[in-house]
């Protein structure tokens, strides 16, 4: 009867089709074969949560606690064989491939990596193993030597990719580098190029391109140890920085919630009070007029007062903010507000400029022979030409600039003339003093 | 000051292109004295390969040939040509001012953009020599663009067409223009302001009956506006409407003198009476019903006295002779003397002949030159390009001038050095605070090129 249920194990372990110890009862292998399904949904890895801590995976399911019968200790088994990747997926949740337990019968099983190889192993076949001292790694064909220290658990489902995220943090380590610190953004770009293709070398590159791109980062290290320390301690308190300003905001918005229920408090406390008034005065026999004013001025003080509050609130707030930063409902990532700029009259889109004729007069007389012909023309009419906009324009050309006297004003200035500035000298003085308006001339 | 004085003096045709005479003349004299030392250093660093004699110079039929003149003295050293002097130059650009309102009345263009071209023209040459840059070929350019500015617009093939020019030969000199004319492209003329005077005219009441004069005299002013102070330097001299008014009193004097008087009407009274509505009325008595024009209510007399007074109406009526004068030398009636074949063959023919021994060798194909500009923008753009992905690594480049066999090498290095010097995009101030005819223009001329080399 170890034939169809060992096929179904087999099918729902794709990667690890080793031979399935024959001591697994029936009915938990099959049972075992749902669960494994459910939980070997890919993890998003996407998204990386780098500074996570570690997951620890506890499954909740019935079975005693059964010591490891299998396997001579120490001894190496046939090693499973691997993804396309060259590692296995942390997929045997409830089989260790070195002691073939299973968790049915150990519930508290724990999985095991070391980094050097990526084998995953039960905790206890690494205690048994490793607690003596380094030891070669179990799995068959891999002579890594592994230290106890080494062990810890994965985060992610596929080793594949526990070993990537390994390296990327590693290699981010060392190449910490941020964008302030490049002249311009293309250097920026580069920089992190070389850093990504130096990373996939180390990650999907073979046997000689990994030992070259590791000694790259080596070689990388050593030179620039104090460069990266620096660099590491800046992140670090930039770091401490953000999460002080996030706590400085919980810590205001939690103080604004308990002021917004004071305030509601009082409010209802004051309403009643209101009322009790008004009872009061109804029993006294009709409301008095001038009572009920107070009332209602009461209420305005209490708005105007709020306001005020509000502002004097805004103004500190904003004042702290200056200081340290701190205390104010903040946008991260905007620049430096500039100054206000004061509040000025309604807009004039001529700069001050006189649009008042001072020479002439648009009236109703003003007509031309050739500007009335038009007057009934569809044409003009319907898309609406303003003949008065007409008048007015050849109006102000017929007249502007008439008292405009260049040859005077080019040679020394506007309401001056070049007859009346005699000598040299007083010329200069003529130019220096309409120095605003020379300035134009550039 | 009068509100409409104020804002005629806010137009770029007031702040950059309004010159006394003598500033005028000082800057074409600067202007042909920096494109002679340019040239003339050009020609002796670069001596043209033919200079043997030849008989063939009588053949000018295109003054913008590349070819080389031959030098009739059969001089093979590489002694300098004739430069043109400041009023042969001026000649040579009214001829090619009065051809372009010749082409743009063939082709029925309106009066702005007539006018409109002809001021880009005599602008441009204003600031850059005749020699530097061929007028033949700016003549189009200029028209052209005067077209897209005054909301004429052309298309270009149906335009090239017409004067048997290829696309690239009219547009290679239009950024040229633009910049020749520091990006002032709005011309200020004196039509529409005609138009109104004519208006005011028609208002007064005892012109009523006199409507035939009016349309007399404007036909007349208008013609005159057409041509005269196009082909003078009116423009850079007088504003428009002073230009008008010359006009309509070269038209009808009667009738500029009477718009004057009704215009410049208001009389400083002891009194103060004019203060009052009324007052303003019967300041004006010179004229009739128009006479309170421009009285402003509650302004000071004195100030009144400054904007339509009868102390600026002398002046303006002064300004308006002069005017005048300088129109009545170049009357529409002068338009044949500029086509007329003996003139042209006893006065223009040999400038321009005498302009092909002394013009710009390296400037006058404006083709080539823009393709040279562009090649070095590229390959500017090329190299920084590569510095970048090479992480710094410099590649060396060869030097620009290699693209005219070497010939242009010499410049080349100098246009790098002028360029370094002053990265002044317009190429510098055209007038100095301190001294109004200083060195500055001579630096424009010398920066113009490299100023833009790297922007191409």
């Amino acid at each position: 009867m170890a034939g169809p249920p060992t096929d179904k194990v087999n099918r729902a372990f794709p990667l690890d089709n080793f031979a399935i110890n024959n001591t697994i009862p029936r009915s938990t292998s099959q049972h075992h074969t749902i669960r494994v399904d459910s939980e070997e949904r890919p993890l998003p890895t996407d998204i990386i949560p780098l500074n996570k801590p570690n997951r620890t995976t506890k499954f909740a399911i019935m079975a005693s606690r059964k010591p490891p019968t299998t396997s001579r200790p120490g001894g190496v088994i046939a090693a499973p064989t691997t993804t396309s990747s060259g590692l296995p997926t942390l997929s045997s949740d409830d089989m260790c491939p070195i002691c073939k337990t299973i968790r049915y019968l150990n519930r508290d099983m724990e999985f095991l990596i070391n980094p050097e190889c990526y084998h995953s192993m039960c905790s206890a076949c690494v205690n048994r193993l490793f607690n003596d001292g380094p030891n070669q790694c179990p799995y068959a064909g891999c002579h890594r030597t592994l230290r106890r220290k080494g062990f810890r658990s994965a985060f992610f489902g596929d080793l594949s990719v526990e070993r990537e995220v390994d390296i990327r943090r590693r290699v981010a380590q060392v190449f910490n580098q941020v964008e302030d610190d490049f002249q311009t953004l293309r250097d920026y770009n580069n920089y992190l190029q070389m850093v990504e293709d130096l990373t996939f070398d180390l990650v999907n590159g073979d046997e000689a391109t990994k030992r070259k791109a590791e000694g790259e980062l080596q070689a990388w290290e050593a030179e620039h140890k104090t460069e990266i320390e620096r660099n590491r301690r800046a992140g670090k308190e930039q770091d401490e920085q953000s999460r002080r300003r996030l706590a400085a905001e919980r810590e205001a918005a939690r103080q604004r919630r308990l002021d917004a229920i004071k305030e509601a408090e009082e409010e209802k406390l004051e309403k009643i009070k209101i009322k009790e008034m008004e009872i009061d005065s109804l029993e006294r026999g009709g409301p008095l007029p001038d009572q009920q004013r107070v009332q209602l001025k009461r209420r305005g003080n209490k708005a105007v007062e709020a306001a005020a509050n509000l502002a004097t609130a805004a103004s500190t707030t904003t004042a702290t903010a200056a200081g340290d930063g701190v205390g104010k409902l903040s946008i991260r990532g905007l620049k430096e507000k500039k100054k206000e700029p004061r509040p000025e009259g309604p807009y004039d889109p001529f700069g001050g400029l006189d649009l008042q004729p001072s020479r002439y007069k648009i009236h109703a007389g003003l007509k031309h022979p050739n500007v009335d012909k038009y007057r009934g023309d569809q044409a003009h009419v319907t898309g609406g030409y303003s003949f008065e906009e007409y008048t007015s324009r050849a109006m102000f050309e017929a007249f502007a600039g008439l008292g405009v006297f260049i040859e005077d004003e080019k040679e020394v200035g506007i309401g001056l003339v070049a007859s009346e500035v005699v000598g040299m000298g007083a010329a200069m003085a003529a130019v220096g003093g309409d120095a605003g308006n020379r300035m134009d001339l550039d | 000051m009068a509100t409409e004085d104020a804002r005629y003096r806010d137009s770029s045709q007031y702040r950059l292109w309004s010159f006394s005479p003598t500033q005028l003349g000082a800057l074409r004299e600067k202007t042909n004295a920096a494109a002679r030392a340019r040239i003339s250093e050009r020609l002796l660093s670069h001596p043209l390969p033919t200079t043997t004699t030849s008989t063939s110079s009588k053949d000018l039929s295109t003054p913008t040939s590349n070819a080389n003149t031959p030098d009739p003295d059969g001089n093979s050293t590489p002694a300098l040509p004739e430069f043109l002097t400041p009023p042969e130059e001026l000649t040579l650009v009214g001829y090619y001012t009065s051809e372009i309102l010749r082409a743009s009345e063939a082709l029925h263009y309106a009066d702005e953009i007539k006018a409109t071209a002809a001021m880009f023209l005599k602008r441009f040459y204003i600031t850059n020599s005749i020699m530097t840059y061929p007028p033949a070929e700016m003549f189009f350019v200029a028209l052209f663009f005067a077209c897209k500015v005054d909301t004429g617009h052309v298309n270009l093939s149906e335009y090239t067409k017409i004067f048997n020019k290829s696309p690239e030969e009219i547009l290679a000199g239009e950024f040229l223009l633009c910049q020749g004319l520091r990006f002032a492209f709005d011309v200020k003329h004196p039509y529409r302001a005609l138009r109104g005077a004519m208006m005011e005219l028609a208002s007064f009441p005892d012109m009523q009956s006199d409507l035939k004069r009016l349309d007399a005299a404007e036909a007349r002013a208008r013609k005159i506006l057409q041509f005269s102070p196009l082909m003078t330097d009116a423009y850079f001299h007088y504003t428009p409407s002073q230009i008008m008014l010359a006009a309509l009193s070269l038209a009808d004097r009667g009738l500029a003198e009477r718009l004057i008087q009704e215009t410049f009407h208001f009389v400083q009274m002891e009194g103060n009476s004019a203060d009052t509505p009324g007052g303003g009325n019967n300041g004006g008595g010179g004229g009739g019903g128009g006479g309170e024009r421009g009285n402003k209510n509650y302004r000071a007399n004195e100030e009144k006295a400054k904007v339509i007074g009868s102390q600026i109406r002398d002046k303006v009526l002064g300004t308006i002779e002069a005017c005048r004068d300088m129109l009545n030398r170049e009357l529409p009636e002068r338009k044949e003397h500029w086509t007329n074949k003996p003139f042209i063959k006893t006065q223009i023919t040999p400038l321009r002949k005498k302009l092909l021994k002394c013009k710009d060798p390296e400037r006058w194909n404006l083709v080539e030159l823009q393709r040279v500009r562009r090649e070095q923008a590229a390959r500017k753009m090329d190299s920084d390009d590569e510095d970048d992905a090479s992480g710094g690594r410099r590649v060396k480049k060869e030097e620009d001038g290699d693209i005219f066999g070497g010939d242009l090498g010499h410049s080349a290095k100098k246009r790098k050095v002028t360029m370094k010097k002053e990265e002044d995009l317009f190429g510098g101030p055209m007038l100095v605070k301190e001294d109004p005819f200083g060195g500055a223009k001579v630096k424009k001329e010398e920066d113009s090129f490299g100023g833009f080399g790297g922007v191409l």
